[in-house]
Order: structure tokens, then C-alpha cells, then sequence
């Protein structure tokens, strides 16, 4: 048999075994709270979607076809009431601090049954991600405060990320693409902050969110060099609510236009600019920005694989349900054999893409931005002390400058290279794989139930028509295969080149 | 459709064209609200007036029925061409087609000649079917009894389409000493018929579908007792190259639509058409689209030659349109990106459509299986 050596240095070679297989080394490591923690985020999205969900998913559709302006505030409430706006966010920022992977398998039971609703809720946690990743501790705290007391008045304070724009989309996830792209949201500097103007699209809850993560550039020629990253909030002079989009589906989460005019940022919520980056590290600009993008959409493209697996779901629960109710010839549908292969195929997309999405969080919790809260002695340590304590000993560091620098220093240069890319390309294969397998199922239960599939009443087709949307944002499916590619594939691809085709 | 393999179809796809461009683009967004909004009935029903004073619904109807006695291809033709601009307009003149098969089939030359010649408008003409219905895959179907010289019809059926605003229908009904099922001419506005509100579909919203409960209704039987499946499986088999030919007008309308935005939207600094993953997709897209005409341009040719087996290829030709079509919507939405998931855009209503079109005739997976057991016997 091999040495121990020569075992790791087949291992490592190209494709590292360990990158290929992270279930096999990852899982051991997890803390065993964590499980029964994931459990209760089940849990409690089962319960939810008994009491609330299944109740309003297609009550609250129909209301927005009969009327498309309206904008189900109500449901808003029964998630803050329920107190999953701040399940997820850490203690350390007054949240219950909740594992971060949970809430993947919470939004696959909550995309089970309404997958709108699940993004009413998950996008939250966009947000959330986005303002963490840039670092500024003193800008969380205040943000994350904001959410935390809005679930106890009542009144829900939502977090949206905002950079879509009516000539940019896929150009703003990518720096090649945003270093040509027709970009329009500018923000110009001046003394105590910047000048904001533009526009925003396609902005999830945005009509629901009282902060909003903007991106902006001081160039719009150079966006890749020149972005800035502002923290609006909703009442600031300059910044209006337009429309919201007339979708096809996801309707009771409303996809919103922002505007800026003039709006002026103070220097207090500017989270991130080329300055900002220089104080912290070597690294240019464009880099770290890539960097911030990976780190959001690492996080985000795993969630949106755990949409793909409710819809996935939803399509097989319904059509499973309707082939155990109906008769041909004279026999119930499941004792065909066809029937029984085609259930089985749906069922086994559910699990394969829970596996893909599991991958992408696995990249997270060890090798992206989860590592810093899955280390064993910082997750107990963050799980067992009270609240009070963060409230006291911990909350008034975060104010102070240092502690934005330890965390801009550990998410800026600790992440190595190999570890952005594994983290982004899992997330990204997970994302594409996981909504073309929803998409795919949706179709398939469509096929199998006719004309009862059709109906409204039926749930099949808004389940068709809530997935597809799965396959366009956080970047298109087509995006995320070239960066799966560019990040895991190309080492073996040396002669490749992107977007310079 | 290729007309240019057909120079007669010329005059027929120039009317339908300017049809389709003038009278229904204009109003696609609004007729696709309903039924909610403020769409006044009275606009949807202008519309099926238009399509009757045009010679739409009658298009393969013997002329002394008042139709225009024209083949298959004719009719593939105008569906495609409407589909490509609303397809919900071709359900409509679909659903007319195959109700008008059914009564062909069962040479019930009394019938037709009690509801054509006598028509004064669209209502009197449009004959309801359930067009999404193989009523012999119905575990349940209204009773029917002999009373008198007819028949009363009890029970209900579901997803009726033109229910809420024809006149007649043709409704499948089982009568009780037979095995099989009949088809019978039912007058929608009996005091015994109860219609439920129109339902919210996935796709083809501008043409009514409801259900329907029936309540001693008389009826006239269409044709001979128990042979409903018969007449069912005659009109179908060329119906289904119909069906295909409304997919292949969506496919049609989704690559065009996909074309010009991509050849418009920029990204990374030039049109997204440049991108070579884009031309890909919208290669496979054209792909599709070509053999989708082309299968229904032979069909409808074999239909006309009665070539041997043209059932089973009007059969297999609908299946495999559709699921092309199916494929196409997904990515004609995909290649807009988020304004193709938006209702400013075409592309979102025919990824519904599509969808909607599969479904007609009957479950997907049981015309295969009757294709299969008609191949190997």
C-alpha cells in the first residue's frame, strides 16, 4: 500500500481530492449543536407553513393578479412576528443566532409550499450577508439593531441589496463585466460623503426594506476600480420607492425600482470605497470588490439552490398528491409503472440538489464566510453566553475602529484564493443546479397532471411560474456555469480566458 | 407552417398576418389580465366577432355549413400565425375546429346545420368543447337518459372552454346501458346549466375556460350512441397536428423576441447577441423552431395525402412540438434576463403558454402510451 506521503501528494494534485469530496471531511468537524439547531429551523418552517404559508400562498397570488399594485404587508408582519428577520443574524450583533447553513433547509420547507414567501424571508438575509461582508462593524451593529427592534415594536425592518440597474444586470456580479458595462448609479464625493445618484431595479422587498445596501461608482466608465458601497435608509432626502415589477411569478415578493436623486450619504453609512480598501489591505480595489461579490453571492447562491429545492419539492409533493388521488382506468395512477419512475426521478432531483446546496455550504462554513462563526470554540462560545453579555461586554467594541479592522483584515486577506473560488464555484454550481432541477420538475408535474395542473387552485402552475425566476436572479444560470467554470474547472484549462471572447 | 411549400395558404397568411399585427398586438397585455382587471367582457367579445366575421372558425367547416371549406394546413397556418402574436386567440379558434371535427365525424349533419347557417355572431358559432379533455381519460362524466326524442344530461364537467360565452357545446356524456360515452349538443343558456366563474389558468387567459354542472339539461346526441370515443379519436388525430401548430407559432414568436433584444441589451460593453454562449442558445432555439414548422408543415402534408399512419404522425408530431416548444419558452425567457420574467415583455406569457398548449387533447404520457399501442398493435 501507499505511505501516508505519497497518499497526500496524490490527493492534492488537480482536482484536490478534498475540495471534490467536502461531505467526507467537512461534516465530522460540524458542531453536533448545530444539527438540533437545524432541526428546529425545520421545524419551525414546517409549523409555519401549516399556520401561514399553505393558508396564504395562493390567496395572497391571486390578490396580486387582481390587483398588481398591491404589496402584502401583512405577510411581512407574520414573518417579523414570527421572528425570522432576526433568527439568523448573529448574537454577537443581538440577533438568536441561529447556524447560517439552517437557513438553507429552512427556506427549502418555506419554497415547498410558496417559494415567494420564502424569499420574502430569505432576501432579508441578502441584505443582511452584504452588509456584513463589508465589514464595518459599527455599521452592522447599527443595521442589525434596527432589525431587532422592529421585531419587538412590531413595525419589521427589512434589509434589501440593491444593485441591479436598467442597463446593468449580469454586468454588476461580475468585475470584467462591470469594468464595460453601461453603468448609471453614481455617487460623487464631497465633503462628509457622497452624492447618490441613479437608479436601482428588480430591488427584492425593496418596497418592504427600511435599509438598503447600494452600490454606486465615482466612475461610471471605471465601475470595476471605482465602486462605492452605501448604506441607505428608507426616509433619506434624495431616496424614493418607484414602481414594482409586474412579474410573472414570486408575486407577494415585490421586485422594486429605487431612485436616487441627489441623495446625500453621510460618511457614517459609507461601508466601503477604494480609500476604505486601501487603509486595510494591499489589495486593489478590483480585487476586493470581486472578492465582496463572492463572498455575498457564495452565501446567496446557496440559498437560491435551496429554492430550487422547494420548488423542486413543491412540483413532486403536488404531483405525487395528485397521482395518489386519481384513477386511470379504472386503477389509481401510482400502481403504474411510468408513473412511479417519473415520481422517482423527481424525488431524486429533491435530494440531489439538497446534496449540491450542502457542498456550497460546507465551502462556507470552512473555507468562505461562514469559518470565523463554525469554528467550534466560537460557536459554543456565541451559543451559550447570554445576550446580555454581547450586550455589555462585546456591543460597545464594535463601535470602535479596531474592530472593523481585525474583521476587514480576516474576511479581506485571510481568505486564500483557492478557497474564494471553491466557496463561489460550489455556491454557483449548486445555484444553477438546484433551479434547473426545480424548473425541471415543475415541468414534469405539469406533464403528469394534464389539465388539473393548469388551475390555479391546483398550486402546480404557480409553482411553474414562481421557478422560473430561480434560473435569472443572483446572477443568471448561464453567469454561474462560466464562473463555476472559472473558478474550479480552469486550472485544468490553462489557454482559457473570460469575457474577452 | 412553411407556406412556401403551399403558394394556395399565400392570400389566406397575409389576411391572418395583418389580423394578428393589427387587430390583437395592440391589446395582448390587457386581454392577458384577464379575467381580472378592468377588461370589459364586451372587449373580449368584440374580439371573437372580428375572428367570426373573418372566417376564422369556420376555416375547415364544408362551405354549406357556411364555413370556408379549407384543409388542415390552411388552419395550422392561422393558428401558428396568431400564436405567434396571442395564443389564446388560436385556443379560441381551435376549440371552434375541433368542436366543428367532432360533429364532422359523427356525420350529425343535423346538428351542424342547426347551429351554422342559423348563426348571427360569434356566440351562436363558437361551439364549446372541453379541448383539454380525452373524455375517455374522465373517471367522471355527466349521466345522460333518453327523455322523449332526446336526452337530459345530469352531472358535471370541468374546464369547459368558451363556456361563459358560446351559445352551444359539445359535451361528453355517458349514457348508462352503454360501455363508451356519446358526445351531445347541449344549449348553454338551459335554465338547468350552472357556471362557475371563469378560472384563473397558467396560460391562454384571454380565452374563457370553466366548469360546468348540469342539471336535467336537455341534449341532442351527435352521432350514434357509445361511439363518443370513436368520433373523439378521429377528430383528435388531426387536431393534434393543430395543437402543434399553435406551439410552433409560440416557438416562432419567442426566437424573434429573443433576437431583438439580445441584438438591443448590451452587456460587458457590447450587444449580449455577441456572446457566443447567447448564440448558442439562440442556435438551438432556431434549431427547434425550424424542425417544429417542419413537422407541421409534413403532417399537415401527409393529413391531406392521407398518407398511411398520418394519425400516429399528427400524434407523435404534437408530442414532440410541444415539448420542443416547452423548451424554447424557458430559454426565450432566460435570454431577457429579469425583463423577460416581467409582463412589459412577450416572453413570460408564451413560457405560460406553451405549457398550456401541451396540455390539450389529454395527459401528455397517456397519448404516448396510445401512440405506442397503435405502433406496435
Amino acid at each position: 500500500m501507499l505511505k501516508r506521503s505519497k497518499v497526500k501528494s496524490y490527493t492534492k494534485k488537480f482536482p484536490r481530492f478534498e475540495n471534490e469530496s467536502l461531505s467526507l471531511y467537512y461534516a465530522p468537524r460540524m458542531p453536533k449543536a448545530m444539527i438540533k439547531e437545524t432541526e428546529e429551523a425545520v421545524a419551525l418552517a414546517r409549523k409555519f407553513n401549516d399556520e401561514v404559508a399553505r393558508p396564504l400562498s395562493l390567496e395572497l397570488d391571486r390578490k396580486t393578479h387582481e390587483d398588481p399594485d398591491y404589496l402584502p404587508v401583512e405577510l411581512v408582519k407574520k414573518a417579523n412576528e414570527w421572528g425570522f428577520y432576526t433568527m439568523w443574524i448573529p448574537k454577537l450583533f443581538g440577533g438568536k443566532g441561529f447556524n447560517l447553513p439552517s437557513i438553507s433547509y429552512f427556506l427549502e420547507e418555506v419554497g415547498s409550499v410558496c417559494v415567494g414567501i420564502a424569499n420574502v424571508i430569505g432576501v432579508h438575509y441578502l441584505g443582511m450577508a452584504a452588509c456584513m461582508m463589508l465589514s464595518n462593524t459599527r455599521i452592522i451593529k447599527r443595521v442589525m439593531n434596527d432589525v431587532v427592534e422592529g421585531e419587538k415594536t412590531g413595525e419589521p425592518c427589512l434589509i434589501s441589496y440593491c444593485i441591479t440597474e436598467p442597463t446593468a444586470g449580469t454586468d454588476v456580479e461580475e468585475v470584467d463585466l462591470e469594468a464595460k458595462g453601461r453603468l448609471g448609479c453614481h455617487a460623487r464625493k464631497v465633503p462628509g460623503g457622497y452624492i447618490l445618484n441613479g437608479s436601482k431595479i428588480f430591488i427584492s422587498n425593496g418596497h418592504f426594506s427600511t435599509w438598503n445596501v447600494v452600490y454606486a461608482y465615482t466612475d461610471l466608465k471605471k465601475g470595476a476600480d471605482t465602486k462605492v458601497a452605501l448604506m441607505v435608509k428608507r426616509g433619506m432626502k434624495g431616496f424614493s420607492l418607484g414602481t414594482h415589477e409586474n412579474k410573472m411569478g414570486q408575486r407577494v415578493c415585490p421586485a422594486s425600482v429605487l431612485n436616487f436623486e441627489d441623495c446625500f450619504v453621510p460618511d457614517e453609512l459609507v461601508a466601503m470605497d477604494p480609500d476604505i480598501i486601501k487603509s486595510y489591505t494591499k489589495k486593489t480595489p478590483r480585487n476586493v470588490n470581486m472578492q465582496h461579490i463572492d463572498y455575498v453571492f457564495s452565501i446567496s447562491r446557496a440559498g437560491v439552490g435551496a429554492f430550487g429545492v422547494g420548488v423542486a419539492r413543491g412540483a413532486f409533493e403536488t404531483a405525487m398528491k395528485y397521482a395518489n388521488e386519481t384513477e386511470i382506468d379504472g386503477k389509481p395512477m401510482v400502481t403504474y409503472e411510468w408513473v412511479q419512475c417519473r415520481l422517482a426521478e423527481m424525488y431524486a432531483n429533491v435530494r440531489l440538489g439538497r446534496l449540491a446546496y450542502t457542498e456550497a455550504n460546507l465551502a462556507n462554513q470552512h473555507r468562505g464566510a461562514y469559518n470565523i462563526l463554525q469554528m467550534k470554540p466560537i460557536y459554543y462560545y456565541l451559543k451559550y453566553l447570554p445576550v446580555s453579555y454581547f450586550k455589555k461586554v462585546i456591543a460597545p467594541l464594535l463601535d470602535k475602529p479596531i474592530a472593523t479592522w481585525i474583521l476587514s483584515k480576516w474576511y479581506i486577506d485571510w481568505q486564500k484564493p483557492d478557497d474564494q473560488h471553491l466557496t463561489t464555484g460550489l455556491a454557483s454550481l449548486a445555484k444553477f443546479s438546484c433551479t434547473d432541477l426545480g424548473v425541471r420538475n415543475c415541468q414534469m408535474a405539469l406533464e403528469l397532471m394534464g389539465k388539473a395542473g393548469l388551475r390555479h387552485d391546483s398550486g402546480a402552475e404557480k409553482i411553474i411560474r414562481d421557478a422560473k425566476l430561480l434560473q435569472i436572479y443572483e446572477g443568471t444560470n448561464q453567469l454561474n456555469r462560466i464562473n463555476l467554470f472559472k473558478s474550479i474547472v480552469a486550472p485544468a484549462c490553462p489557454k482559457a480566458t473570460f469575457f474577452e471572447e | 407552417m412553411l407556406t412556401a411549400l403551399n403558394n394556395d395558404l399565400k392570400p389566406f397568411e397575409d389576411l391572418i398576418t395583418k389580423f394578428s399585427r393589427e387587430e390583437l398586438k395592440p391589446h395582448v397585455e390587457v386581454h392577458d389580465r384577464y379575467p381580472f382587471g378592468d377588461l370589459d367582457v364586451d372587449v373580449i367579445e368584440a374580439g371573437f366577432n372580428k375572428i367570426y366575421d373573418l372566417g376564422f372558425l369556420g376555416i375547415m367547416l364544408p362551405e354549406k355549413y357556411t364555413g370556408i371549406g379549407q384543409g388542415i394546413s390552411t388552419l395550422c397556418m392561422m393558428l401558428g400565425h396568431v400564436a405567434e402574436v396571442d395564443a389564446s386567440y388560436s385556443l379560441i379558434i381551435f376549440t371552434s375546429a375541433l368542436s366543428q371535427e367532432i360533429i364532422l365525424s359523427a356525420q350529425a349533419d343535423s346538428i351542424a346545420e342547426r347551429i351554422y347557417p342559423k348563426a348571427k355572431d360569434a356566440k351562436e358559432y363558437l361551439v364549446a368543447f372541453p379541448s383539454f379533455t380525452d373524455p375517455g381519460q374522465s373517471k367522471t362524466l355527466p349521466e345522460a337518459s333518453p327523455s322523449g326524442k332526446g336526452y337530459t344530461l345530469t352531472g358535471k364537467l370541468d374546464y369547459l372552454v368558451l363556456g361563459s360565452f358560446s351559445k352551444w357545446a359539445v359535451i361528453p356524456a355517458r349514457i348508462s346501458s352503454n360501455r363508451g360515452y356519446s358526445f351531445f349538443l347541449v344549449n348553454l343558456n338551459d335554465r338547468g346549466v350552472t357556471k362557475s366563474e371563469p378560472i384563473f389558468s397558467l396560460g391562454l387567459h384571454a380565452c374563457p375556460i370553466i366548469d360546468i354542472s348540469l342539471n336535467n339539461v336537455s341534449a341532442r346526441i351527435i352521432g350514434e350512441e357509445g361511439e363518443g370515443e370513436r368520433y373523439f379519436e378521429t377528430a383528435s388525430k388531426i387536431m393534434h397536428a393543430a395543437a402543434a401548430s399553435i406551439n410552433a407559432g409560440i416557438i416562432r414568436g419567442s426566437l424573434r423576441e429573443a433576437m431583438d433584444y439580445t441584438k438591443e441589451r448590451e452587456q460587458g460593453g457590447r450587444p449580449v447577441i455577441n456572446w457566443s454562449e447567447v448564440r448558442m442558445i439562440l442556435a438551438n432555439m432556431a434549431i427547434k423552431a425550424k424542425v417544429a414548422e417542419l413537422c407541421v408543415t409534413q403532417t399537415c402534408r401527409a393529413i391531406e395525402e392521407n398518407l398511411k399512419d398520418w394519425g400516429m404522425i399528427s400524434i407523435a408530431t404534437a408530442l414532440h412540438v410541444h415539448d420542443l416548444a416547452c423548451e424554447v419558452v424557458t430559454d426565450g425567457v432566460q435570454l431577457l434576463g429579469g425583463n423577460g420574467y416581467m409582463k412589459d415583455y412577450g416572453q413570460e406569457k408564451r413560457y405560460r403558454d406553451a405549457r398550456q398548449v401541451q396540455a390539450l387533447l389529454g395527459l401528455a404520457p397517456l397519448k404516448k402510451l396510445v401512440l405506442i399501442k397503435e405502433i406496435v398493435g
